[in-house]
């Protein structure tokens, strides 16, 4: 007879968790219940923000209540660390949730909040995963979703929902390819210790072939969900391919996800030992932080530049771990947390400048910005100097810390290759901000008409806390854990 | 450094001017004209709160840490480590008393000045505002926020030297102050960036601290030292950063006054001053800035010969006055340096406000030509002009005379005789062309109605304020009888008189006297006297001062101000001015050296990047890019499962060579 096989504190510590993964049973139930129109697309997107409000109120309870600790058997480890991850997701989450309003098809925004959601819970469960078998699950939970919501386009003309069809498949095989790798680099890990669990792994010693050939092929697939050159292909054409609100949260949610998982298996099983197996790692980190920003400089689509400027700023934060210091550690965390409100927040003005109902992210949609919606134009300066590492923003002081952080671990090469990528970003984000001050006849432009004022919440959100963050660091700076 | 604690009363202090800043800023249509007594309120204020403070800036630590003296309110830690707060001390107390008083009534003037401006609320927005930055600056306890009210204030100035913007050369001169001004943040930035490298903190306490710890080799202290000292000299005019000063008499006269000689001019000589346990360890470091302020007094006092703008004149005498602060605090000479800032707010105050009430009323005459006889018909002006000038003389017993001597006096028994010679020196050019400016402007006859090319004035409308063509715009707006009451800009000139003939009395009485009971906590025994050091004592080289003093005033008299000089002034003024040197002109041609140096090779790299990398390289990529984009697009869209397969590959190829490091890592 099976006795009750965990306690009910395991539970407890997943309960943030468990209620993102049920508040989308209630939103597709009322997707039945309340009639089409206004009422059903908003009472999914209010229940969906107000599940993530709950789970961020349990996650901080938890934080403050100092309830760490392992569950079901190393399983899930709640700590500062996965409550921290877990937190960015939520605020991602919610930013992405009020973008979907202004889109106006009611049979899709029912279950495009309920997939966002379940997305979300994937990459929580990811936050806090203490063993493989638990990163897997997380990983595959998050990515499902996302494949649905790639193809999902909301009042769509033919041409875009080819596109964004076509953008979800390419998105499942890549993806399925990359999942392969770390499959099979996992079964090489537990043939090469017997276990699957993180701590156990731990244990094993330098020099064993078959550890070391698990490690190269778990790395590969961290690398390609985090967008790292070269195996970022796949991101500029889905996320020029996926619907923005779906764009804006892959940006976010899936980089924190597996950067979390990447973080506990550098900090938690590698440590300062393995040095030599994270080399490459830090390689494809510094090629990116190159290949991202150049790229970025010819493209005209804001998507798909926001697409490679995230490759670069993803070689950022990893290159905030180098060497593998508690520093760096937090490090990366306050810049996951600045990119996080700088890039949703330059998504949500994108989301706001679409003209005539249509999705709209040509970089043409920003020139005389600054003339016809001052406050607009100057919330998306703010991020896009944030997004280029300029004071006075959160960006700057990120910047700044991982600059400190790779020349204190003697990584000393990264952090020429970031002052580099940082010099040619200048370039790509000063362009748009010139293009929305740059004097245009307004009888040329088309005047924009949003469907819904909800990314204003956003927007406002996202560049009070990029300021903020730029002024005053200490805010977040004082409050991220330390892990283990 | 200083008692920590709570200090609500110094938030009060900086803040009540930004408060009035932003209340005029918001409701300044509504306000109208009862955003000056607002604004006035504000820092009245402020000055209330500073007067009610002083206890807490003089009193002194616990026994046995006799150099811990002041208050110290720590506000927010930054980053970790980097914790920023509120200083209180002697050294901020004097400049906070003459930021607050001296603006209060400069803040009183302004009434009556700007009546009917159009500009009027913001003009008061403006000041207050400047006031708050200036306060920042002071108050800080930190470099960082230092940089900050040191940024502020600099963009305080740009608005006000700017402030009538339809006139190109107030927008030409704010933009030259602003561009000199970052170059000096620039090297105050530079100099953070040594601080946080070698005793990884922004705040005083702890970089004097790295000092006496020898945390510095003497080079970089040095680099320091020099990199703190640009940042003086474009904010103090120094030599070879001071062309902006002139130029800033753009602004209107209250401003000219306030910000452009009592306050943020000397910001260079507080900064100093309150670094001075980086100055005491590098002898380099003093030897530069007594070079450079020696230089920048005497080259000056050279340049006031030659102006004819009664505001041109003032604005050289002011670049040479501070000079004389640099070059005592550049010594050593911190006590003396600071009292020559504090005489000199006054008396250089009252100059302006004087030279303000004659441009009043002569409808905005700037030029001393057309003035003439002026004794007469504004006696006030003139005796205020008099005593005011006879001040910045240093005359004895009026203020300057106490503060100029002991900075000069200094200078020979800090060892350095050279400067010693460039001090007297300048005290008696200095007499020379500021009572040139009296003779000319007050005796003789008036000569407003004379043709201005008789008097040697040429092309006028070029010289912007200088024959008065171009009226203030409240003249359009508002017509003269509209004249606000004239005690409004009398009764503060009258309150200066105060300073500016008993400040000096303050340094009366060697060690035993008021001032350097105030200051000897903050600067200890480098302050000390120094029995013997000098050849001769401190009144034979007062009565040397005096006697070239008086030699230059008598040539002044003899060339403007005799009986014979008077009777064909007409003539002389115009034979000067034809006979001008055009080194003196053209002030020594430092704007040609700057212009050809810096600003025309930067324009042309500008330029470049302008005509030919943007358009060509950069927007020549995202053509390129469209164009291929769409052609890629036209491939992509018959190829597309082709174009995965090709991601695919990519992917594949990266996994391989991951594979095959980890393979060759595993095996050792």
């Amino acid at each position: 007879m099976l006795a009750q096989p965990f306690p009910l504190s395991d539970y407890a510590a997943i309960l943030p968790l468990t209620i993102v993964a049920t508040t989308p049973l209630m939103i597709l139930l009322l997707d039945l219940i309340l009639p089409k129109g206004a009422p059903r697309r908003d009472a999914a997107v209010a229940v969906g923000i107000a599940g993530l409000l709950l789970a961020a109120y349990v996650l901080v309870r938890q934080y403050l209540a100092h309830q760490f600790a392992p569950a079901f058997g190393f399983g899930f480890i709640l700590g500062g660390f996965s409550i921290a991850f877990s937190l960015i997701v939520v605020a991602a989450a919610i930013f992405s949730l009020l973008m979907v309003l202004p889109q106006r098809d009611d049979e899709k925004v029912g279950p495009s909040c309920a997939l966002m959601l379940w997305s979300a819970a994937g990459a929580m469960l990811m936050a806090g995963a203490g063993d493989l078998m638990t990163i897997f699950l997380g990983l595959e939970i998050l990515s499902l979703a996302l494949y649905c919501l790639c193809g999902m386009v909301l009042r769509a003309s033919p041409v875009r929902l080819r596109e964004a069809r076509e953008s979800a498949l390419k998105y499942l095989i890549l993806s399925s390819m990359a999942s392969g790798f770390m499959l099979y680099g996992m079964a090489l890990l537990f043939g090469a210790t017997g276990s699957v669990n993180l701590a156990a792994l731990q244990a094993i010693p330098a020099g064993n072939p078959v550890f070391a050939m698990g490690c190269g092929l778990f790395m590969i697939g961290v690398a390609f969900k985090l967008g790292l050159v070269p195996f970022h292909v796949w991101m500029p054409d889905v996320f020029e391919g996926a619907p923005l609100p779906v764009t804006a949260f892959m940006s976010v949610v899936t980089k924190a996800g597996m950067l979390a998982v990447f973080a506990r298996f550098l900090y938690g099983v590698l440590g300062t030992d393995h040095q030599a197996l994270i080399v490459p790692v830090w390689i494809v980190a510094g090629l990116s932080m190159l290949v991202g920003n150049l790229a970025a400089l010819s493209q005209i689509d804001m998507k798909r530049l926001l697409a490679y400027s995230g490759i670069a700023q993803l070689g950022y934060i990893v290159a905030a771990l180098a060497g593998t210091s508690t520093l760096g550690m937090r490090y990366a965390l306050f810049y996951l947390g600045a990119y996080t409100f700088m890039n949703l927040g330059a998504f949500a003005v994108v989301a706001l400048i679409s003209r005539d109902q249509e999705e709209d992210s040509h970089l043409s949609a920003f020139s005389g910005l600054g003339t016809r919606h001052p406050l607009l134009a100057a919330a998306m300066a703010f991020f896009l100097l944030s997004l280029a590492g300029l004071p006075p923003t959160a960006g700057f002081i990120g910047k700044i810390l991982i600059l400190a952080s790779t020349v204190a671990a003697g990584y000393q090469w990264l952090a020429w290759l970031l002052i580099a990528g940082t010099a040619i970003s200048v370039y790509v984000y000063i362009k748009i901000v010139r293009a929305m001050y740059v004097p245009v006849d307004l009888a040329h432009i088309r005047e924009i008409r949003p469907l819904s004022y909800a990314p204003w919440i956003a927007v406002a959100v996202c560049a009070v806390a990029t300021i903020a963050l730029g002024i005053y660091p200490a805010a977040l700076h004082d409050v991220l854990p330390r892990i283990r | 450094m200083g008692i920590e604690g709570q200090y609500p009363l110094l938030f009060l202090i900086w803040l009540a001017p930004f408060a009035g800043a932003i209340v005029i800023w918001a409701l300044g249509p509504k306000l109208k004209s009862w955003s000056g007594p607002i604004g006035c309120a504000a820092i009245g204020v402020s000055f209330v709160a500073t007067l009610a403070s002083w206890a807490d800036a003089v009193r002194s630590g616990p026994a046995g840490a006799t150099t811990v003296v002041g208050a110290h309110q720590t506000m927010v830690t930054w980053i970790k480590g980097f914790a920023l707060g509120l200083l209180w001390d002697p050294l901020t107390l004097v400049w906070t008393l003459i930021i607050t008083g001296v603006g209060f009534l400069i803040h009183f003037y302004s009434m009556g000045y700007m009546h009917g401006d159009r500009g009027y609320p913001r003009f008061f927005a403006y000041m207050n505002f400047f006031v708050f930055a200036m306060l920042t600056l002071v108050l800080a306890d930190n470099f960082v926020v230092l940089l900050v009210g040191w940024g502020l204030v600099g963009l305080a100035s740009f608005f006000l030297i700017g402030f009538w913007f339809e006139r190109p050369s107030a927008v030409a001169a704010a933009t030259k102050a602003f561009v000199m001004n970052v170059v000096g943040d620039v090297g105050i930035l530079f100099a953070i960036f040594i601080l946080v490298a070698v005793v990884g903190s922004v705040s005083f306490a702890d970089a004097f601290a790295g000092v006496q710890a020898h945390a510095y080799n003497g080079q970089l202290l040095f680099i320091a030292c020099a990199a703190l000292f640009v940042g003086c000299a474009a904010k103090s005019a120094q030599v070879p950063l001071h062309s902006w000063l002139p130029d800033a008499m753009e602004g209107p006269t209250p401003v000219s006054a306030l910000i452009h000689a009592a306050t943020m001019v000397t910001a260079g000589v507080y900064l100093i001053a309150r670094c001075w346990p980086m100055w005491q360890g590098s002898a380099d470091a003093r030897e530069l800035v007594g070079v450079i302020g020696g230089l920048t007094a005497l080259l000056g006092a050279i340049l006031g010969i030659g102006q004819w703008d009664i505001k041109r004149i003032l604005a050289y005498s002011t670049m040479s006055q501070i000079g004389y602060m640099i070059m005592g605090v550049g010594v050593g000479a911190y006590d003396g340096g600071v009292l020559h800032f504090f005489t000199h707010a006054f008396f250089k105050a009252q100059l302006f406000l004087t030279a303000g009430i004659v441009i009043h009323a002569l409808h905005n005459e700037q030029d001393v030509r057309r003035m003439g006889g002026l004794r007469a018909r504004e006696p006030f002006a003139f005796w205020s002009m008099l005593v005011a000038t006879l001040s910045i003389c240093g005359f004895p017993p009026l203020a300057g005379f106490f503060s100029k001597d002991a900075v000069v006096y200094e200078t020979l028994v800090k060892g350095h005789p050279v400067l010693y010679a460039i001090g007297v020196l300048t005290a008696g050019i200095t007499a020379y062309y500021m009572f040139r400016m009296v003779f000319i402007t007050f005796f003789g006859t008036y000569r407003g109605e004379i043709d201005p090319s008789s008097l040697g004035i040429r092309h006028p409308e070029l010289a912007g304020t200088s024959a008065g063509l171009l009226k203030h715009p409240h003249d359009e707006a508002a017509p003269h009888e509209e004249h606000a009451p004239a005690w409004l800009m009398t009764a503060p000139v009258a309150v200066l008189f105060v300073g500016t003939i008993f400040a000096g009395f303050l340094d009366l009485g060697g060690t035993n006297s008021f001032w350097y009971g105030l200051l000897q906590p903050v600067f200890g025994a480098t302050i000390a006297p120094v029995e013997g050091a000098a050849p001769f004592s401190e009144l034979a080289s007062s009565a040397l001062v005096f006697i070239v003093v008086l030699a230059g005033i008598g040539l002044a008299y003899l060339r403007y101000g005799s009986t014979a000089a008077l009777r064909d002034s007409v003539a002389r003024l115009r034979n000067e001015s034809i006979r001008m040197f055009p080194l003196l002109t053209n002030a020594f041609y430092f704007d040609a050296a700057i212009d050809a140096l810096f600003v025309r090779p930067s324009r042309a790299f500008g330029t470049f990047f302008g005509v030919v990398v943007d358009p060509l390289v950069i927007d020549g990529a995202v053509r390129e890019a469209r164009v291929s984009a769409l052609w890629l697009g036209h491939l992509f869209r018959s190829f597309q499962t082709g174009l995965v397969r090709a991601y695919a590959l990519t992917i594949v190829f990266g996994a391989a060579a991951f594979i095959v490091y980890y393979a060759v890592v595993g095996a050792h």
